[in-house]
């Protein structure tokens, strides 16, 4: 592999996307200045299917922008320069032995998935961060990748400690270095961690075929950018192969499969300028030089994609009832249809969630929802004073807000089961949840109560009981219950999601106090 | 009883009776307690450690010391849920200049253990002292210990905590929900790992099996600032009161005995102290308790 200067820059662009996705992380600060969430505000599929979906502008995504018009400009760039999965097709792609290309993926196979997406957004479902090529790459790093790197980083650790117990303090300066730069704070199993990584090897399994097969086949990305690039006024010439050479169809990674140059396809790596044996090659602007083939798919694949993307928008709505009273949400977001216009699947929220709380959903939001960030309070909470989620949403699905608002901001309502909660159940004291409760004027309290215990003997005991005015369903009350599996008192959704207003907060204050 | 046999027991009694005597002291000099007051809270610190004897009188030179704050929730300081960094920082200063080779400071939080140690102000107090560790707590490291308590057969405790030479309590006084008031005693549920949660329906007996176990050599109360309810992570300015005071005893129930009294209320209206006073741990009769002002 020749270090051109597109291979630097795919580089530089590898390591940028690695760093700042071990920076989407808590490391001491309320706030992330630089998190991966950059890739996807200057990514052109994240932006069209938003426009369409929530038929709405967001600042969030200037930077998409801005990468369209550099398209509309250059060319297809950003897929031999910048895009990380097409950097690690790149590095992988010489280990793997070609057979012959797919013939199933030719044609307008990739009309035939962008057109959909791109409808169905229309339709309201944002399915696009579902093939988003960083997407891909960040949820199996996100959801497998990572987890195992933290799991086996700190088993050795654990392991050194039953070998030689206390000595293993003399490397623990070494440890923490690597642990508090570099690994997840703390070890988390995630759903869809095997479908999100199988999808990503199944994309470096396709170079089997060709090479760049995902990106110039399949890729929505890919494909969005080439259409936009049909546009460039710069153009390679020659655009066909020389009848005495021909070294080009072996130097190029995506195009001169046929003997013309694809533009929507050339990827700007300018292998073919830097190989080419006798200097011919040069990309200059050209209005008259066209790619081939017309500007728009045919008619067929594009009413066919419009339609199919409404068929598809229809039937995937369908939800059961019963998964929707535990479907909680990050904090900030109101409004379920909203939220699925917005969210990209990224898988940012949950890396970053300080608890763990968030977990792709598999079937609990339908199929529509599936890889959107759900909220499971038995294994993790919201924390009070945390904002991280909306701080690195893309999109702002997740609003970023000032924590004040926040801590404000309903998730659900918690709700006792009496059958299970010690105090009622066993007529013990307990109230763990009460001392969790982290509204400052308590939003699960307690009374004394008489009652008569199992054994027959009347006893005081301190039953608690939820405010709901005050509740904002962070779930640190059903993740603290000490009842083994089912807990005590469980967060429900909620359909409004008024946020609890500061001054019923304030006056509850007063009355409660034990100090007079 | 023949002559012989009397020198023999004479000689006994004079071998042993400065041991005896040493010990009948110190079992009264158990029930004192020193009471700080000032603005300056690491002087104040100081002054009380100085008056239960200096912090030579527990760490020796090349001791490995735990001092073990309450920095178990996400709140800053000014809310009174965590130890004032203050007060940790002088302890841990005692603690090295009486020659200790290591100082741990840690807490099994109850909010996200990252930001506790940021939000306290603890870490940042500590931040680049020499000898001084204040690492967040590693599982792998929670030992299960038979404490053959009255409610507790067995639980998991923190093994540098059982390692150390010295361990030195270092709560904040406040509210909770539960045992009305959180001091010395219910601040062993740092160490503690496993699902605590659970002991909360024997609290009272639970926490003396801990403390009957782990005892606390040196208890040290902050009262810079008490939270007065809605305990015990408090988060309402209102709720918290002012007292620059710091208390300091050797023996745990006095000092929380006499902390209860800064809530105005008495040593027997919370059951965790008079359980653990039950239990033979301290003294928590007030007039059976001496309180000298440093």
């Amino acid at each position: 592999m020749k270090l051109t200067t597109a291979r630097i820059c795919q580089f530089i662009f590898l390591a940028l996307f690695l760093i700042l996705f071990v920076q989407t992380e808590y490391r001491g600060r309320d706030d992330i200045n630089a998190a991966v969430n950059s890739f996807f505000r200057a990514d052109p599929l994240v932006l069209f299917s938003y426009l369409l979906a929530a038929k709405s502008w967001s600042w969030l995504l200037f930077p998409a922008t801005l990468m369209t018009v550099a398209t509309l400009v250059l060319g297809r760039f950003f897929c031999g320069w910048i895009c990380p999965l097409g950097t690690i097709l790149d590095l992988v792609t010489s280990k793997i032995r070609k057979t012959t290309p797919l013939k199933a993926l030719k044609g307008n196979f990739k009309y035939w998935l962008l057109l959909p997406l791109l409808s169905a957004s229309l339709f309201n479902i944002n399915l696009s961060g579902l093939l988003d090529p960083i997407a891909i790459l960040l949820r199996a790093m996100t959801f497998l990748l990572y987890p195992v790197l933290g799991l086996v980083s700190r088993e050795g650790w654990v392991g050194l400690y039953r070998i030689i117990g206390e000595r293993r303090d003399t490397l623990a300066p070494a440890y923490s270095l690597i642990r508090d730069n570099l690994l997840p704070f703390r070890d988390t199993l995630y759903p869809l961690a095997l479908l999100s990584t199988a999808i990503l090897l199944g994309i470096i399994a396709l170079e089997r075929f060709e090479t760049r097969n995902w990106c110039r086949n399949i890729c929505p990305l890919g494909t969005l950018l080439g259409w936009l690039a049909r546009f460039s006024p710069f153009s390679r010439v020659p655009q066909a192969l020389c009848s005495d050479c021909g070294q080009c169809r072996q130097l190029c990674p995506t195009s001169f499969d046929q003997d013309v140059l694809r533009k929507e396809e050339c990827v700007l790596c300018m292998e073919c300028l830097q190989g080419c044996p006798h200097e011919r090659i040069s990309f200059r602007s050209s209005l008259k030089l066209k790619g081939g083939g017309p500007l728009l798919p045919e008619r067929r694949v594009l009413l066919g994609g419009m339609a199919g993307g409404l068929l598809l928008a229809l039937p995937i709505r369908f939800r059961y009832p019963e998964k929707q009273s535990r479907l909680l949400r990050p904090p900030g977001v109101r409004n379920e249809d909203d939220f699925l216009k917005k969210c990209v699947r990224c898988g940012e929220c949950m890396k970053v969630c300080l608890k763990n709380a968030l977990y792709p959903a598999a079937y609990q939001a339908g199929l529509e929802g599936i890889y959107t960030p759900l909220l499971i309070p038995r294994l993790g909470y919201c924390e009070y004073n945390c904002t991280l989620c909306g701080q690195v949403c893309p999109t702002g699905a997740i609003p970023s807000l000032p924590v004040e608002t926040k801590q404000r901001e309903v998730i659900g309502k918690a709700v006792f089961d009496k059958n299970h909660c010690l105090p009622f159940a066993r007529k013990i004291d307990c109230i763990v949840c009460e001392e969790h409760c982290p509204i400052p004027e308590k939003a699960i309290r307690s009374r004394e109560v008489q009652v008569m215990g199992l054994d027959g003997l009347v006893r005081t005991v301190k039953e608690p009981y939820v405010v709901e005015e005050i509740c904002n369903g962070c779930g640190i009350c059903e993740n603290v219950c000490p009842l083994e599996t089912k807990a005590g008192i469980e967060v429900f959704a909620v359909k409004n999601h008024t946020p609890i207003s500061p001054s019923t907060v304030g006056q509850e204050a007063k009355e409660s106090s034990i100090y007079h | 009883m023949d002559r012989r046999t009397f020198i023999k027991a004479t000689g006994t009694a004079l071998l042993l009776a400065p041991t005896l005597m040493k010990e009948a002291l110190a079992a009264r000099e158990h029930s004192l307690v020193a009471v700080a007051e000032g603005g300056d809270y690491a002087a104040i610190t100081r002054k009380a450690i100085i008056a239960v004897g200096g912090m030579k009188r527990f760490v020796k030179p090349g001791d490995v010391v735990v001092v073990k704050p309450n920095m178990g929730w996400d709140r800053s300081v000014k809310f009174a849920a965590n130890t004032h960094p203050l007060v940790v920082r002088a302890v841990v200063e005692e603690c090295l200049a009486a020659g200790a080779k290591k100082v741990k400071v840690f807490d099994n939080t109850c909010n996200d253990s990252r930001r506790c140690y940021v939000n306290s102000g603890i870490e940042g107090a500590l931040k680049g002292m020499k000898g001084v560790e204040c690492k967040h707590i590693e599982t792998e490291r929670f030992r299960n210990v038979a404490l053959n308590g009255t409610f507790l057969k067995e639980w998991e405790l923190y093994d540098e905590v059982l390692l150390a030479d010295v361990y030195i309590n270092v709560p904040v006084a406040k509210h909770h929900g539960l045992s009305k008031l959180t001091l010395g005693l219910k601040n062993i549920m740092g160490i503690m790992g496993g699902n605590r949660g659970y002991i909360h329906r024997n609290l009272d007996t639970a926490l003396a099996d801990v403390n009957a176990h782990v005892k606390s050599h040196l208890t040290i109360i902050d009262a810079t600032r008490i939270l007065t309810a809605h305990g015990p992570q408090g988060g309402s300015i209102a709720d918290v009161r002012v007292l620059n005071k710091v208390i300091a005893s050797t023996d745990i129930v006095a000092a929380d005995a006499y902390a209860t009294t800064l809530f105005g209320m008495k040593p027997s209206d919370i059951p965790v102290t008079v359980a653990a006073y039950k239990r033979g741990l301290g003294e928590m009769n007030l007039d059976k308790i001496k309180v000298v002002r440093a």
